[in-house]
């Protein structure tokens, strides 16, 4: 058996469960540099981790107490957070007082390059498990740092607890020293919910407000800045503080149910309906209504497409997934828009004018808006949906089920003529196409030896992202992440995928089955500028994510210079810039292709060191800007039918 | 060379123009789509129809209206000005736009809309977005 076998078969998911796989801490691993980094001979030193990450992610939480020198308001905030099971916290240095006690505290943290990078981190821990989690920056440049991914977040309706410091309450209006500036009106507008903290003894209580506006309704980012006064405020008795009382008395898990005479109209216009279609969006996921959505639409064969931040909470190689059959959602008579939180309005998604509507929501004054419903329904989505397979009567729908399943077979179609036209255009350039880079890593993924619902993708750029979005597939919930999710922020992809990648490691919620798998991430040269630091974070976590760059030498935008005198220079990149050679310089593998071949060999190496090491690699996919374009290299780029995968719109 | 003749030549180049833009394979030169005439009658019920195909496939570039106002996409084109349109604005001009793709942005349809009817029900719609001064009269769908 060749070497090349060796490695081929230890990629194996069997294979690689057996992998010294440490979920969470590190465990006292400390890279092995010669293996992971070469060129590093003589007086130059190897990257390599120091021993104070792993000795201090293994030393146990500490119990914060009223007695002795009682709590600071940072610890008494950590506290809330740990019995509120925020889920982990991703940050930057500053906020000291508050980030230093949430660790403290146990809640799994980790630190990385910028702050707006881990903003997106926590975003997507949050979009792969829809658990609530955190991000921190120090007051004024790092919180700033923050805004485009709060405001991604926000577009997402994400659960993310945004922390910042913010000097003190007694220097405000003063600029005394530096970083001054008044955080709250800068995320308004972004956020669910917002305070700067002023009063020391309401830091419980305002926590609360955080924790019921995460927890409740349709959620979204809550911001809290904490001045030196309360972070550092000492506590020794609990009655001195507003509203100290457990999770139970300030806020309630009660959800609203549907009438039962809503419910009965419900079911009739679905089975009465010829083509119904269930539009699933994050609510489904968030709220955990995703076995109860599969029920449903099996037992009246319902057909279901998913919309959202995250994919996979109806899977798409379900028979009755119309995520990949846009040309059937035209016959659709009727669609249910059940946990849409980001509504499209008419037109936005690809439904007949004349389709019947039935909205569920769990808010009451978001019903009717955008799109005009024939039934609103106020519900949480999960009750819903449990009511409707137990009330709803068995059915077939062998016509609707026939034309589901031709659509999907066009829609693949499609796909294999743009592969084709890609390796013409990948042989005539010697450079890679992006529809060849979509498909091989979906034949890497999905028809090896890969449990096909294992790794967990997420896609963004422009030409990378649009030509990614048709290939990658969510087989389970929370395996897919729709990066730029209507905010439509380039660049957050890598991090947003390190943090689904630490949801992972720890095997949080629908990750459990999948527990320190690699998770897979494609995304621009333009993408990569934003977040490519965080290959360091990954490393330094043992986060084993595999970077998919599509090299394109431009932003994917350059078309729009054409024909603009003097503006084409503003578009381009130089030339071969060496991304991979750059993730070497942070502790990661580098790999560099130009065919097809090499891109495959590429994917085997770099998830065998993923799923054995734990190591991360970028691959470099050198690629020409002139791909965009269909005028010299058909398809081109045209913007995906929404709802279904590739969608990121709404 | 007689009237009748060249009438008869020019029916024939336009039937070969048909013909060959019936073949979604060969892509259509300018110089042959600008010889195309909209087989389909400029009507409410065409309009309609191309509105059906418009929202499934233009609507992300161009927007709702045709105005293509988002600044998301790269040029695309203001359907309702087509006094700015660089690549020329006949039936025939238009499916070829539709059908080959235009420019460095805008892909070419003929593969997500195969039926040439479907094409020419857009066109009559794109024109349907036009002032009404540079509409041609509604045929009656009667």
């Amino acid at each position: 058996m060749d070497h090349q076998t060796k490695q081929d078969q230890a990629t194996s998911r069997r294979k690689f469960l057996k992998a010294p796989v440490v979920a969470g801490a590190v465990a006292g691993a400390v890279l092995s540099p010669g293996q992971l980094f070469a060129g590093t001979q003589g007086a130059i030193p190897s990257i390599r981790i120091p021993k104070e990450i792993p000795e201090t992610l293994t030393e146990k939480p500490k119990d914060a107490s009223f007695s002795g020198k009682g709590m600071t308001g940072a610890e008494v905030f950590a506290k809330l957070c740990k019995e509120e099971e925020l889920a982990a916290m991703f940050c930057c240095p500053g906020n000291y007082t508050v980030i230093n006690a949430i660790a403290a505290a146990g809640v799994p943290a980790y630190g990385g390059r910028t702050e707006g990078a881990m903003c997106a981190a926590a975003d997507g821990f949050s979009r792969v498990t829809g658990e609530v989690t955190a991000c921190s920056g120090t007051e004024g440049p790092g919180f700033t740092h923050m805004i485009m991914n709060i405001a991604a977040a926000n577009s997402a309706r994400t659960p993310l607890l945004v922390l910042a410091s913010n000097m003190q309450i007694a220097g405000d209006d003063r600029e005394q020293f530096i970083q001054i500036m008044q955080q709250q009106p800068l995320t308004t507008g972004i956020k669910k919910y917002g305070k700067r903290l002023i009063a020391p003894n309401r830091v419980y209580e305002y926590g609360t407000y955080a924790f019921r506006n995460l927890k409740s309704g349709v959620p979204g980012p809550v911001h809290l800045d904490f001045p030196g006064e309360v972070a550092r405020a000492r506590f020794t008795d609990a009655s001195t503080l507003t509203d100290y009382y457990t999770k139970e008395k300030y806020r309630t898990g009660s959800r609203p149910h549907p009438s039962s005479k809503d419910m009965a109209l419900a079911i009739e216009m679905i089975t009465r309906a010829e083509r119904p279609i269930i539009v699933a969006g994050q609510g489904v996921f968030q709220r955990g209504g995703c076995d109860a959505l599969q029920a449903a639409a099996e037992k009246n064969e319902v057909a279901v497409v998913t919309s959202g931040p995250m994919r996979g909470h109806f899977p798409d190689d379900h028979r009755l997934s119309a995520s990949l059959s846009p040309d059937a959602l035209m016959s659709a008579d009727l669609v249910v828009f059940i946990g849409q939180y980001c509504m499209p309005s008419p037109g936005e998604y690809r439904f007949s004018a004349d389709v019947k509507t039935i909205r569920v929501h769990p808010e009451q004054d978001d019903l009717g808006r955008n799109w005009p419903l024939d039934l609103g329904i106020v519900s949480d989505e999960k009750i819903f949906l449990d009511q409707l397979a137990g009330n709803m009567p068995a059915k077939k729908r062998d016509a609707w089920v026939n034309e589901l399943a031709a659509a999907r077979k066009k829609f693949e179609d499609t796909n294999l003529d743009h592969y084709q036209l890609g390796l013409k255009h990948s042989a005539a350039t010697d450079h890679l196409h992006p529809a060849v880079m979509a498909k091989e890593v979906h034949d890497f993924l999905y028809k090896g030896d890969i449990d096909p619902k294992q790794t967990v993708t997420g896609c963004g750029g422009w030409t990378s992202g649009i030509f990614a979005g048709r290939w990658l597939r969510a087989n389970r919930p929370g395996q897919g992440v729709a990066c730029g999710y209507q905010f439509g922020a380039i660049g957050p992809d890598l991090a947003m995928m390190i943090g689904a990648g630490a949801a992972v490691q720890r095997g949080v919620g629908p990750q459990a089955p999948y527990k320190g798998a690699p998770v897979l991430c494609i995304t621009s040269d333009a993408g990569i500028a934003y977040s490519l630091f965080e290959l360091d974070t990954a490393a330094k976590y043992k986060i084993p994510v595999i970077a998919v760059v599509y090299n394109n030498n431009s932003w994917g935008m350059w078309p729009s210079a054409v024909g603009s005198a003097r503006s084409m220079h503003m578009y381009l990149f130089q030339e071969n810039l060496r991304y991979d050679k750059m993730a070497e310089g942070l502790g990661a593998r580098g790999e560099y292709v130009k065919s097809v071949g090499e891109f495959r060999e590429a994917l085997k190496r770099s998830y065998h060191a993923a799923a054995t090491e734990t190591v991360s690699s970028l691959i470099n996919v050198q690629a020409l800007k002139e791909f965009t374009s269909g005028r010299d290299y058909a398809p081109g780029i045209a913007l995906p039918p929404e709802p279904g995968v590739g969608a990121f719109a709404h | 060379m007689t009237r009748a003749f060249l009438f008869r030549g020019l029916v024939l180049v336009a039937l070969a123009a048909l013909i060959h833009a019936q073949d979604n394979k060969t892509p259509l030169t300018v110089d042959e789509a600008k010889k195309l005439r909209n087989p389909i009658p400029f009507s409410q019920k065409s309009i309609k129809q191309g509105h059906g195909v418009f929202v499934r496939y233009c609507t992300s570039c161009h927007g709702n209206d045709g105005k293509a106002t988002v600044d998301v996409v790269a040029d695309a084109t203001d359907l309702t000005a087509p006094k700015t349109w660089k690549n020329g604005t006949t039936e025939g001009e238009i499916f070829r736009s539709i059908r080959e793709g235009e420019g460095a942005s805008m892909p070419a349809f003929k593969g997500q809309i195969p039926q040439q009817e479907d094409v020419w029900h857009l066109v009559n719609f794109i024109i349907s977005l036009w002032p009404e001064d540079m509409r041609p009269p509604l045929h009656d769908d009667k």
